[in-house]
Formats: structure tokens, C-alpha cells, sequence
């Protein structure tokens, strides 16, 4: 790690070993990818093609660079993803990219694990002068280019047309339905009262008229939204907690549950149990996330996506709230290395990774969206009717949450609140009472209450 | 005299690695993460000087001087003399003579422009987007986003800003990222209604669970000792594989037993009732299959103790007991359970503590659900140190309430060995003296 101080005084020689004698030389550049399964593989395999591509430039410079990318994705889960590499950072053994949520950038910059990618990468030259600028600004943090968006995507919300057809939906109503959500006249109030019906006319088994996403995620924090809560407050800085949007969503859940459209205990259902039940008509609505397209077509056999499944933004609770939905973008992030020259590398491939024709291949394999706007005349991609409707219809208004040190206590904290209402333990206000308390105990004056 | 007995030490040399790798250092590494406020953030080994926006925010919060929060705020690049004269040395008298032309006197207020500014050289073009960074460095002396790794280079660096000597000591105190002592997770752990919740829990959790596992061992253990042999044995062996089976499997046979889809809703529903999770539906529900689970594995264990117990019991006294007339009951109310008082007691004790820090099934099963309801201390302890999906894990907070448990768990050894007058245990047999 070097600071300016040093910097100043060894500018000097950094410049003057480019007039040094071309040398061959051998770098392994190991990549870990959290989160990812077969279908993410691209997010190690562009690494490896970006290897090759400035393998060749280099040589064409007239120095001879031979990479190595060793690649990592086979981990239990999130936690043991990033208990690996914070102990790996710890022992000056990081890899040297890594692929994670843009939450870590928070915690991993102040402890010094990664690199700032605007240390080594110029923001004004092709191809990061193309990507996306709030997905730019989701990679910063402190008002640093800490990484580059490896893929973006969104959490739609979605409803089964047939089920909605008995319910009374003509097809052009159902057509109809994403605008109205954006234009905030179809709510969640609808959603109970449509999921009710269904229920009640038994299109649908009872806790299968919305049947929401069975653990914890950054899709809960879109119902918080869908109440006009605010995450973070943009003036400060701090984390916000709106008791009156907080208490709203909790009663959601809890209105969904007693009006018999959600079970009480659907938290902790197994993921695979879920995704076969909601591709195939089970349920009526849910929310999920764009890469369920992948799932659904594939996996779980649903031949008609399109003429089976209406997507939208999610509905707006109520007149404070605003239709909207979450973008939680996994990052390239390199890390901090003993040799800054292979810091240097591995910038040097994360960039090449997110030109838009390697990019496709990663949005279009897993079914995430493109993360710059060039992507949208790669034939792959531009080709592909999921890409292109999930990008107008969700990634433009998508926002992200707060890159944060606290955020991960008030995103636990917040979902321990919605558990207990959900599943009857405490009242909303019981609920949203002791996040209060809480959150002022753990978070002090980085939190605002309103 | 006893002499110093080298065989002997290294017999026992295994037992003391064990106990210093599995006891002493873990519970000395809590005791010292618990009153850090180490978390991932602050990372493990150390900090170095760091000023953000965000510490910004903390500077105004401190009694720091208007002038210097001014001048932390405004970043400038100025490409100045001192700045060219810097430019001349690290790369070329040319080099610095042209930007000059270009930007002489200009002041930019974020690198990137500088860097553009340093594009705009044409004669003397800097290729190396990293050299051009570099080189933009040269034009600024603001100390912001900068990682210093030591607290003289920080405050020399200050200094060369022009911030006052008081002011210093407040900005090397926020800009610390490393981990600090603290007891404020200790003020935390007991302020939080959530560490009551999650107290009773565990008393509750342990009080059940253990009467389950004694009351349940013993049950096996005087049955199985009244049936012949080899269906003994097996019923045993069966009763033992809760204990053998990988937690991960047994837990997942407990899925299919008790969920929605599982085999007692599937049973059920043959006489109309509608599927439910009987693993998660109610806090009732959750306790049940949580009591259970942890339940029959402590059960097969206490069954072993008591039955090699049992068999320890002269059959003559049996026999005596059956010339008397006692029926089976009688047995086992004067003679087996008063000779029991030992291992029923040991098992207790032992399992008290395990069960205080044992979560594993309880992660597995219901994590903590529904609603909190099961979550107990040490779980609490694992989901604070080590799982948050925001990334930002409370290794210190995590370890403060660890240390509570450790704290319980070496009291009650020492009453227990106390209790069970230890030193008496291990005394010499008087016959061999």
C-alpha cells in the first residue's frame, strides 16, 4: 500500500522503469466469486479472456506478460464467501479480484482490503465512459471508484396471468398492469385484495396469493421503500429509519398474512420447494429477482415465460411510497496487493471484462441485465427479449442500498423487525419500537429517526 | 518425594496441547476481542490513518476548528510552482514547462480533472493512465482519501497542511481505522432487550432440553435393562443414531418430517387437516422440534452413562429385592435410581454446559425462528460475529457475548467440581494405602 507521501517521492522511479528493458514476466491472478453458480461462470471465464486480450496488447507493446487466472466460485454460501476473503486479506493473501456485493465495498475500503479501481483506470476512456452512471455511483463509496458493476439487476415484482385472469383480468388489463404500478394507481392494497380473491375462489391453495421471497435479502428493504421509507438520508450521509413507512410495511406483511394470502411461517420455506412453486403457477403473486428468468425457463421448466408471467416494478404501499425496485449489483473489486503492479493487472482485466460485447455473454447466460449502454447493440444481448424489457422497464428507475458501514446491522435489525411482526411474535408497532431501540443503541449518530 | 516424572509429563503433554488450543486460547481471544470494537471494518491486525467523507462527518461532531474542517473539505489540485517544480523532478523539466503553458496557475478540485489536465499534454503525453494518477498527486497537499500507516507520517502530513497541534490529535483519533478497546460492548449487550429475550430463551432452551435428555435416558436405559440382551442392544444402537448421524442429515430428516410437504401434514391430511410446518408454524411449534432434536442426541448419551451404570449394580441386591417381593417399580425406585444419584448428576452438569453453548441444530432447524423465538445467547453470538448480509461483521460485540458464556460456563465448573468434591474423585483409593 503506498500513500501519497511515498508516492511523491517514488513517482520518479515508477515512471522511469517504463523506459526499462521489455522483461518477460509471470503473473497468477486468482478471481473469487461469491454467490455464483454454473450460470454466473462468466464472471471468472472474462477474466480469463480479458487475460488474453492484454496478454496480446502487451505483446504488441513489446513486453512480454504471461497471466494466469485462477478461478473460485465453489463456496457454501455468502458467509463463508466473505469469511474467506476477509481472513485471506487478513494473512496478505487475497485474492487479487474479487466478485461480491457492493455492500462490502463499505467495510473492505476502511479496513484496507481493496484498492480504489480509480487508482489505476481512467473513468473518461472507453469502455467505463459507457456503463451505466448509477451503477458507477452504487461501485463508489466516500466519493471513490472503489470497483466496477459486473452485472446489474433488479427484483420485479410478479404476477401468474392465468390466476389473474380468473380473478377478472382481461389480458390487455394484465398488458396494463406494469404501467399502472409505475404510475402508483395499482398498489400493494391491490395485490391483498386480488390475492384475497384468488385465494378465495381457490385458484390458488391458501398462503399462495403472495408468496414472497423465504429468507432475508435486499428485496425487503424495496416494501420499506414502497411506504416512503428512506434509506439513507442523501443530505447527511446517516442511515434513516422512518417509524411511520417502517410500521407500514411490517402491517403489510402482517394484513397478508391474517387475510390468509401468505403463511405465517413461510420464512425459512426451501428455496427449491419455492422456486418450483412459483414457475409454475402455485402462486398467484411474488417478488423475486430478474436472474429467476434463468431459473424459470430453465430449471423449472416453464416453456412459456412471457405468456405465463407478468413482471412490473414493485407496487407502491401507499401514498407516501413510490413504485420501485432494487438494483443490487455484484462488483469487481481488486484488492490490496504487496506488488502494485498486479493490482495494476488485475484493474486492467476488470475493465476489459466490462467491455459489452464480453458482458452479454454474463448478462445473457445468467439472465442479469447489461451494465453499460453500448451493451443494447450487441446482437446477444439486444436479441434477447428478457434482457432488453427488464432493462426499460426496471433498471432505469432501480435504486441500490446505501454503501454503508451500518448498513448491514440496520438491514439485520430491520428484518428481525419484520420476522417478529410477520410471524405474530410482536405487533408491527412492537416491532418497529424495538428496531428503534435497537438501532439507536448500536448505530448512535449515524442514525436518524424520523 | 515425588520426582519430577518425564514419562509421565508426556503423557500428558497431548491433553495440555488440546486444552491450551481448544480452551485457553479461545477463551483468551474472547476475552480480548470482547472489549475491542473490532468488526470487519476495522480488520484484525491493525489500522493505519485514513480521513473520508464520512470522517468527516465525525470531525464536525468533535470540538475541531472551523478553519481546519475548511480545509479537509476543499481539495485543491493547483498546479503552482511547487507543484511543477514536483512534476520536473519526477518525470521531466519538459514535461513540467508544458503544463505549465497549458494549465499554469489553474486549480482543479478533483483528480479527475487534474488528470484531464495532464491529458491535455501533447508533446510530452503521459501513456500510463497509473503514471498520470501518480503524477496528478504531485499537484495537491490535501490529506483526504489518503491511507497513512503510521501515526507520525499522518500528523507530519498534517502538519505540512497547516492544522493546528490540538486539532491533529482530534483528526488521528477519528481517522484511526483500525480497532480500538472499548467497553461499550458490554454497556451494549446489556441495554439490549433483545440480550434479555435471548437469555430466557437459553434458560428456557436448556431447562427443557436437559429434563427431555435425562428424563428420556434414563427411561431407555432402565427399560432397555429389563429387556433380554440383544433386543437391549438394539433398541440401544437404534436410540444411538441421533448421536452418530452428521447434524446436517439428521436435521434434514427433521425437514421432511415436520414440513408443510413432510410426512406428519402428509399424515395428517388423510384425516382433513390442512398441511402446516410444524417446524416453524408457532413459537410452540418451533420449541417442540428444537427440544426434540437436541433432545434425542443428549438422550442416547445419558441412555450409555445410566445403562453401564446399571449393569454396575450387584445382581445380587436385585435378587434380594425379588425374594422380598418388590415388584419392578420398587426396584427401580430403592435400588436403581438411588444408585444412579452419580451419573445423573454428572450428566446434568455436563450437559448443562454443553446444551448453554451448543446452536448448531438450532442454526440448522429454525435459525432462530420464527420470529426470534428460538433464537438462544450463542447463537445470537454466532449470527452477531459472523453473519451479516451487509458484510459488516461484530467480531468484538459477537465476542462479548461469547464471553458471558464463558464466564457462566468456568462459575459453574468450579461449583460443580466443588459439588462434587473433585479432589475426593481423584484421591487414592484407601484399600491400595
Amino acid at each position: 500500500m503506498t500513500t501519497r507521501l511515498l508516492k511523491q517521492t517514488t513517482a520518479a522511479l515508477i515512471c522511469s522503469t517504463l523506459a526499462l528493458p521489455a522483461f518477460a514476466e509471470d503473473v497468477t491472478i486468482t478471481v473469487w466469486a461469491g454467490g455464483s453458480n454454473d450460470a454466473d461462470a462468466y464472471r471468472i471465464e472474462a477474466i480469463k479472456i480479458a487475460a488474453d486480450m492484454l496478454e496480446r496488447e502487451a505483446a504488441i507493446d513489446g513486453r512480454e506478460l504471461s497471466i494466469t487466472v485462477e478461478g473460485k466460485r465453489d463456496f457454501g454460501g455468502w458467509e463463508e464467501f466473505k469469511q474467506g476473503v476477509t481472513l485471506a486479506a487478513e494473512a496478505g493473501s487475497a485474492p487479487n479480484i474479487v466478485v461480491t456485493s457492493h455492500l462490502d465495498i463499505a467495510p473492505w475500503s476502511q479496513a484496507g482490503y481493496i484498492v480504489p479501481a480509480e487508482d489505476y483506470l481512467d473513468f473518461d476512456a472507453w469502455p467505463l465512459n459507457d456503463l451505466y452512471p448509477n451503477l458507477l455511483e452504487i461501485a463508489a463509496y466516500n466519493g471513490i471508484q472503489w470497483g466496477l458493476p459486473q452485472d446489474a439487476e433488479s427484483r420485479p415484482f410478479f404476477f401468474w396471468k392465468d390466476t389473474m385472469r380468473g380473478v377478472g383480468y382481461s389480458d390487455a388489463d394484465i398488458a396494463a398492469l406494469p404501467a399502472k404500478i409505475e404510475a402508483g394507481e395499482y398498489t400493494l392494497q391491490n395485490v391483498l385484495q386480488d390475492a384475497k380473491k384468488a385465494v378465495d375462489m381457490g385458484l390458488v391453495e391458501e398462503g399462495y396469493g403472495f408468496y414472497p421471497r423465504p429468507s432475508n435479502g435486499p428485496d425487503y428493504a424495496q416494501f420499506y421503500q414502497s411506504f416512503g421509507g428512506v434509506l439513507e438520508d442523501p443530505e447527511t450521509g446517516k442511515l434513516l429509519l422512518d417509524k411511520a413507512a417502517m410500521e407500514a410495511f411490517f402491517q403489510f406483511f402482517v394484513d397478508a398474512v391474517d387475510a390468509g394470502i401468505t403463511r405465517k411461517n413461510h420464512l425459512g420455506t426451501d428455496w427449491g420447494q419455492w422456486y418450483s412453486e412459483v414457475a409454475n403457477g402455485k402462486a398467484a403473486t411474488w417478488h423475486g429477482g430478474t436472474w429467476h428468468y434463468a431459473r424459470y425457463t430453465g430449471k423449472e421448466g416453464n416453456e412459456d415465460f412471457f405468456g405465463t408471467i407478468e413482471f412490473s416494478l414493485i407496487p407502491a404501499g401507499n401514498d407516501q411510497g413510490r413504485a420501485n425496485t432494487i438494483t443490487h449489483p455484484l462488483v469487481y473489486l481488486v484488492t490490496d496487493q504487496e506488488n502494485d503492479d498486479h493490482e495494476e493487472i488485475a484493474a486492467q482485466l476488470v475493465k476489459i471484462a466490462s467491455e459489452p460485447r464480453l458482458n452479454a455473454l454474463h448478462a445473457i447466460k445468467s439472465a442479469h441485465l447489461g451494465i453499460s449502454r453500448q451493451q443494447s447493440n450487441i446482437e446477444l444481448y439486444s436479441n434477447d427479449r428478457w434482457a432488453t424489457e427488464a432493462t426499460e422497464r426496471l433498471l432505469t428507475t432501480a435504486n441500490a442500498q446505501p454503501n454503508n458501514l451500518d448498513y448491514g446491522a440496520y438491514s439485520e435489525a430491520m428484518f428481525k423487525g419484520l420476522e417478529a411482526a410477520w410471524t405474530g411474535v410482536k405487533t408491527p408497532a412492537a416491532a418497529v419500537a424495538e428496531l428503534e431501540t435497537e438501532l439507536s443503541a448500536k448505530l448512535g449518530d449515524n442514525l436518524i429517526v424520523r | 518425594m515425588p520426582r519430577f516424572n518425564a514419562l509421565g509429563f508426556g503423557f500428558l503433554a497431548p491433553a495440555m496441547i488440546v486444552v491450551t488450543l481448544f480452551f485457553l486460547a479461545p477463551v483468551i481471544l474472547t476475552v480480548f476481542f470482547a472489549f475491542t470494537n473490532m468488526s470487519t471494518s476495522t480488520g484484525i491486525t491493525g489500522g493505519e490513518y485514513l480521513l473520508t467523507q464520512s470522517s468527516l462527518r465525525e470531525v464536525r461532531a468533535r470540538s475541531v476548528s472551523e478553519e481546519t474542517v475548511q480545509k479537509l473539505e476543499s481539495t485543491v489540485y493547483a498546479v503552482d510552482e511547487a507543484g511543477l517544480a514536483r512534476l520536473a523532478a519526477a518525470r521531466d523539466a519538459a514535461t513540467a514547462d508544458e503544463l505549465a503553458a497549458l494549465h499554469g496557475g489553474a486549480e482543479f478540485t478533483s483528480r479527475r480533472e487534474m488528470e484531464r489536465a495532464l491529458k491535455d499534454l501533447r508533446e510530452n503525453r503521459i501513456r500510463s493512465t497509473r503514471d498520470r494518477k501518480t503524477l496528478a498527486d504531485l499537484f495537491t497537499t490535501s490529506v483526504m482519501d489518503e491511507r497513512f500507516q503510521t501515526e507520525t507520517e499522518f500528523r507530519t502530513a498534517l502538519s505540512a497542511a497547516n492544522i493546528s497541534e490540538p486539532d491533529q490529535s482530534e483528526l488521528v483519533e477519528v481517522a484511526y481505522t483500525g480497532w480500538t478497546w472499548t467497553t461499550e460492548n458490554m454497556r451494549l449487550l446489556f441495554s439490549l432487550d433483545s440480550s434479555w429475550r435471548y437469555a430466557a430463551n437459553t434458560v428456557f432452551y436448556v431447562v427443557l432440553t436437559l429434563s427431555f435428555n435425562v428424563g428420556f435416558g434414563l427411561f431407555l436405559a432402565i427399560s432397555t435393562f429389563y429387556l433380554p440382551a440383544p433386543i437391549a442392544n438394539t433398541f440401544r444402537t437404534i436410540w444411538f443414531l441421533p448421536r452418530i448421524l452428521p447434524p446436517v442429515l439428521y436435521v434434514l430428516m427433521w425437514y421432511w418430517l415436520t414440513w408443510d410437504t413432510g410426512i406428519i401434514s402428509s399424515f395428517m391430511g388423510l384425516f382433513g387437516v390442512s398441511p402446516r410446518n410444524w417446524m416453524l408454524d408457532t413459537a410452540t411449534n418451533a420449541w417442540v422440534v428444537i427440544i426434540l432434536i437436541n433432545g434425542f442426541v443428549g438422550a442416547s448419551l445419558g441412555m450409555i452413562l445410566f445403562s453401564s451404570a446399571i449393569k454396575t449394580i450387584p445382581d445380587s441386591m436385585l435378587y434380594a429385592s425379588e425374594v422380598d417381593g418388590a415388584n419392578r417399580w420398587q426396584q427401580i425406585r430403592f435400588i436403581i435410581l438411588p444408585q444412579l444419584r452419580w451419573p445423573i448428576l454428572f450428566t446434568s452438569s455436563y450437559q448443562t454446559l454443553s446444551l448453554l453453548t451448543s446452536f448448531e441444530y438450532i442454526l440448522l432447524a429454525t435459525d432462530g425462528g420464527p420470529g426470534g423465538a428460538t433464537e438462544v445467547w450463542a447463537l445470537a453470538a454466532y449470527h452477531t460475529a459472523l453473519n451479516n448480509y451487509g458484510g459488516n461483521l461484530q467480531y468484538g460485540l459477537g465476542a462479548a457475548y461469547a464471553l458471558v458464556l464463558v464466564v457462566i460456563g468456568i462459575v459453574t465448573s468450579a461449583l460443580y467440581l466443588r459439588f462434587f468434591n473433585f479432589k475426593e474423585l481423584v484421591s487414592k483409593p484407601r484399600i491400595e494405602q
